[in-house]
């Protein structure tokens, strides 16, 4: 296993990819706080909107730093087939679990460290512009920021999955993107219209819209969908990277090559 | 040694390896010949489990699977270019050396055994096709293997680099070690092989030394020149051999010893110029043993036509 893992770390590592959309993710992040530090630094911040700066505002829709590192994860998988790599990978590592599971450690490792990084150079940014960062290591914003991570790395998983799932780049950002943006919001749209209301029951399963749910400071409630709280939503999001995952490992073990 | 029992590959309705079975022994250089299309890659893929099959092959007595850090026993060379283009040739070996335990020294060592020392540091989708195998085979040697399994190595050689592959593999093999190769250049085949592997459509046409395959699917003929081999051809009829005329107007005579026919000669009282054999090339006995078993047949030029057309343009 240690040699699968030393592969895997070299892989990514002598990708330059894996250095720009590392630093754009932390970057974009990192573009919140400061943005709100120039605009309207000193005023008065409560958990809602430091839990936001803090995640870069993932909280509001758009997971900078989560979508870089889906990217990551698609490459892990996808990259292998786009430039045909997989043969002389799998003439070096031929145990294919053994393969897969260094895949998933070694980029969920990462994407965990970089989402600390993350946190960290954006509490520095709120620290330089109001002088603190109210009630970092209380819930509810310590809760949020936990999610938060779980969030990013479940993101990461989808897509490394997704990568292996669909063994190219291109359908895999095709559904990492349209998955949450569209499908999901189309399907919550029609929810709410009386003739579509059978999809109520349906809401609180989506798994993207759900995975959001983990960074809330508030749960969100909408009367009569009875969605679940944080883990429960967390859940039902990490469910839904484990059957991606586990549907593309099996299929890697069966096919050809 | 490769031990290669029962490999056996459908797709859907399609049979790509139909129960090959074969070895190939250290010390020499194994030739793969077939066709296109007839089940080469697929083979070699079947023995390394990239393809899912029947059958069971063994390196040294060991299946590819089990085999902890199988650079260092078994290089392969399967693809022209499946590198990630944006990782640097040396980047790209530190990489599989790295799932080997095989140390940076020894990746610098045979970037420069294959001449890629100076560009190792390029990214290999600058590369032509020529370096791209070097770097192919520079991969296959990482772990300084006993046995080499190379598909079609000698694509995209210019004549030098193919004459320092063929000196590679035949020094390679006389270091006792087993070299598999495919390649579609018989002539090279014939020059680097000493023993073949010949498939048509899966199935095993041959599987012996070179000279075998040669003398099994071709024949040697005799050749006779003189001012009178027109005149000897009915006495060389009557004795039971098959005669033809050759381009040059030779008489290409098969079915007969060369001394039978000088025998016949003398006592016919003809007068030769020329008593000789000639012997088929390897190309000849592919041909030969293939023809059928072609997979993908290509229309005979379409000559005929274009001369009537041109004909037809001059009387007009």
């Amino acid at each position: 296993m240690l040699d699968a893992l030393r592969y895997e770390w070299t892989r990514l590592t002598t990708l330059r990819s894996t250095y720009w959309l590392t630093g754009i993710g932390v970057l974009c992040a990192l573009a919140i706080p400061v943005i709100a530090g120039f605009a309207a630094g000193g005023d008065p911040i409560d958990a809602e909107i430091t839990a936001i700066m803090l995640n870069g505002g993932a909280a509001f829709g758009i997971p900078f730093l989560a979508v870089f590192m889906a990217i990551i994860g698609i490459f892990a998988t996808g990259h292998e087939y786009r430039h045909g790599t997989i043969q002389p990978t799998l003439t070096a590592l031929p145990q294919r679990s053994r393969l897969i599971m260094a895949k998933l450690l070694v980029v969920a490792v990462v994407t965990v460290v970089v989402t600390l990084v993350s946190m960290a150079l954006n509490a520095l940014a709120i620290a330089i512009f109001w002088g603190e960062v109210p009630g970092l290591f209380e819930d509810p914003l310590a809760s949020a920021l936990l999610g938060y991570l779980v969030y990013t790395l479940v993101y990461t998983l989808v897509g490394l999955g997704l990568g292996l799932l669909f063994r190219g780049v291109p359908s895999a950002l095709v559904v990492i993107f349209l998955m949450p943006l569209i499908i999901e919001n189309i399907i919550l749209g029609l929810s709410f219209l009386p003739m579509a209301d059978w999809l109520v029951p349906v809401v609180k399963f989506l798994p993207f819209s759900s995975g959001a749910r983990l960074l809330a400071i508030e749960p969100m409630v909408i009367p009569d969908y009875d969605l679940f709280g944080r883990w429960g939503s967390g859940g039902v999001f990490a469910v839904f990277a484990a059957l991606i995952v586990t549907a593309a490992w099996i299929l890697f073990k069966k096919r050809d090559a | 040694m490769i031990t290669a029992t029962g490999l056996y590959k459908r797709y859907r309705k399609t049979v790509a390896v139909d129960r090959l079975s074969f070895d190939v022994r250290p010390g020499v250089v194994t030739g793969f010949l077939g066709p296109n299309g007839s089940g080469k890659s697929t083979t070699m893929r079947l023995m390394l489990g990239l393809d899912h099959g029947e059958g069971q092959t063994l390196f040294d007595g060991e299946r590819f699977s089990d085999i902890r850090r199988p650079m260092n026993k078994v290089g392969t060379l399967l693809e022209a270019k499946p590198f990630h283009p944006t990782r640097t040739a040396r980047n790209h070996l530190r990489m599989l050396a790295s799932a080997n335990g095989v140390g940076d020294k020894r990746v610098d060592e045979v970037m420069e055994l294959v001449g890629l020392g100076t560009v190792k540091r390029k990214k290999p989708k600058g590369y032509s096709l020529g370096m791209a195998q070097r770097l192919g085979l520079a991969q296959a040697l990482l772990g300084d293997p006993r046995i080499l399994l190379l598909d079609e190595p000698t694509n995209g050689l210019d004549p030098h680099g193919i004459h320092w592959m063929r000196d590679m593999l035949k020094h390679l093999a006389s270091e006792g070690r087993t070299i598999f190769v495919s390649s579609h250049l018989l002539s090279e085949m014939q020059l680097m092989a000493d023993e073949l592997v010949v498939i048509g459509r899966g199935t095993m046409i041959f599987n012996g030394v070179v000279d075998q395959f040669v003398r099994d699917f071709t024949q040697s003929t005799v050749i006779v020149r003189g001012p009178e081999a027109a005149g000897f051809v009915p006495a060389l009829e009557g004795a039971g051999a098959e005669v033809a005329k050759g381009k040059d107007g030779e008489l290409v005579i098969s079915g007969m010893e060369i001394g039978a026919v000088g025998h016949l000669a003398f006592t016919e009282n003809v007068e030769l110029s020329e008593l000789s054999t000639r012997s088929a090339s390897l190309e000849e006995a592919f041909m030969s043993a293939t023809g059928s078993t072609e997979e993908f047949v290509a229309a005979e030029p379409p000559t005929a036509p274009a001369t009537e057309k041109a004909d037809g343009a001059d009387n007009a």
